[in-house]
């Protein structure tokens, strides 16, 4: 009798554990699938927030508008290329208020291989005595 | 990011910390930081918070904090030859400026002291580095100092400094700090000696455009004061002392704002949970610098 009792013993511990088991790895593979959208939700919020910053800096004296005007795309692309923390490859296109494409010439810091592109568009107000509006399109990846 | 409380903490020496914040007064715009909140950040100022008051005054809880300030580019000087003539001694440097390694265009505003002696040099940097050719008389006691503002061509809110103390008529330099602390606050250089025989000659006030000789106000034995002026440069200005000690010359210098620094808790030593770090770029007084905050939780 105590032999029978004891082998229905071990088949309930071992159920048990299956169960247990189960649960583990249930859990490991919910919370691991989440973890990689978190982060890349992070780091798309970080470069965001970084090349928001970087054109908002270059436009509080006006030298973003004034850089557009006086038609500098080398020193606006200088500029933003120090600014923007290293490590990030840019490409910047200016539109007028009709949406049509200002800047002659390509202003980037070079091409990069990445698939993740970052798109920010910022609205700026030239400070010169006649009012204009520029649309600034700034992709932002990161260089691999 | 806020003004914190009382709202002019920066520039008072004697008003407690209640709340911690950096911007300056009165501003709308975002992460335009005090010029005097942010020196009293350097370790070596002496109206420095400490940690202990950071931390209370900052209301995060248990979560540990950092916070690093430097200028968006680095500038680096050295050596090179030093020829000695019958009436002067020549010397060469080599100034680089970069970002991480990326030459950075630049324009260089250099100026030489030693003992009275004080003259500047401009130059440009084009592909981020350039020669500076320095002559002293030998009649000048040493050790010299030279000290190099960089602006950044494209937008001269971006500058960036270093100063190189070097050996001249056989006076070697001493370490920055030797014979006194330079604590500027509120537009004023303190000067606190570290000995009290030691005697001062000439304070300068630099900036890329400006330099002048500062008036001095004895407030003891121990400390002097000099009025910092107003330049109306973009870009910090820098403070240089001279003097003596028995019968050792020195120059000492430091920045106002006194910037690079680094205030908080060591993360780089310690594992600490659910570390964060946000970078931003600043601005003090018109110029750009870079800021990096860490947050993190309690140690594990």
């Amino acid at each position: 009798m105590r032999s029978i009792s004891s082998r229905r013993n071990v088949g309930q511990i071992r159920i048990i554990e299956a169960f247990l088991s189960a649960l583990v790895i249930f859990s490991s593979l919910t919370i691991s699938s989440n973890l990689p959208l978190r982060q890349e939700t992070l780091a798309y919020e970080r470069f965001a927030s970084a090349g928001l910053q970087a054109l908002a800096k270059i436009d509080t004296d006006g030298s973003l508008g004034r850089y557009i005007e006086a038609e500098d795309w080398s020193s606006l692309g200088n500029t933003l290329n120090l600014i923007l923390p290293a490590g990030i490859s840019f490409n910047l296109t200016i539109y007028n208020a009709q949406m049509q494409q200002v800047n002659t010439q390509t202003i980037s810091n070079g091409s990069s291989s990445s698939q993740d592109t970052i798109f920010i568009r910022y609205v700026c107000a030239s400070q010169s005595s006649l009012f204009r509006c520029y649309i600034v399109h700034l992709h932002l990846s990161v260089i691999r | 990011m806020n003004e914190g409380k009382p709202s002019d903490w920066g520039r008072s020496r004697v008003l407690p910390l209640e709340s911690f914040g950096l911007d300056q007064a009165d501003l709308s715009d975002p992460y335009n930081l005090d010029i005097d909140k942010v020196t009293r950040l350097n370790s070596g100022n002496v109206y420095r918070i400490d940690e202990a008051q950071i931390f209370s005054s900052i209301r995060i809880g248990d979560l540990s904090f950092r916070l690093e300030m430097k200028p968006i580019f680095e500038v680096t000087i050295s050596p090179g030859s030093a020829i000695r003539g019958p009436i002067d001694t020549a010397y060469e440097f080599n100034v680089a400026t970069d970002k991480q390694g990326v030459p950075v265009h630049s324009e260089l505003k250099s100026y030489v002291i030693a003992g009275n002696y004080f003259k500047s040099y401009s130059r440009i940097a084009p592909q981020g580095t350039a020669i500076v050719n320095v002559t002293i008389p030998n009649n000048i006691e040493g050790p010299a100092l030279i000290i190099v503002l960089a602006r950044a061509s494209p937008n001269t809110r971006i500058v960036s400094y270093n100063a190189y103390p070097f050996s001249h008529n056989g006076s070697e330099p001493n370490i920055k700090g030797t014979f006194l602390r330079l604590s500027p606050l509120d537009y004023t250089a303190d000067v606190h000696f570290i000995y009290p025989e030691t005697e001062l000659s000439n304070a300068y006030a630099l900036s890329y455009n400006y330099s002048s000789i500062m008036t001095r106000t004895p407030i003891s034995n121990q400390s002097v004061n000099y009025s910092i002026p107003h330049y109306l440069d973009v870009g910090p200005t820098l403070v240089a002392v001279t003097g003596w000690n028995s019968t050792s010359f020195f120059t000492e210098w430091t920045a106002y704002p006194q910037i690079p620094l680094a205030a908080g808790a060591d993360f780089n030593s310690d594992t600490r949970a659910n570390v964060f770090t946000y970078d931003h770029i600043v601005t003090i007084d018109s110029t750009l610098y870079q800021c990096r905050i860490w947050i993190g939780g309690p140690s594990e």
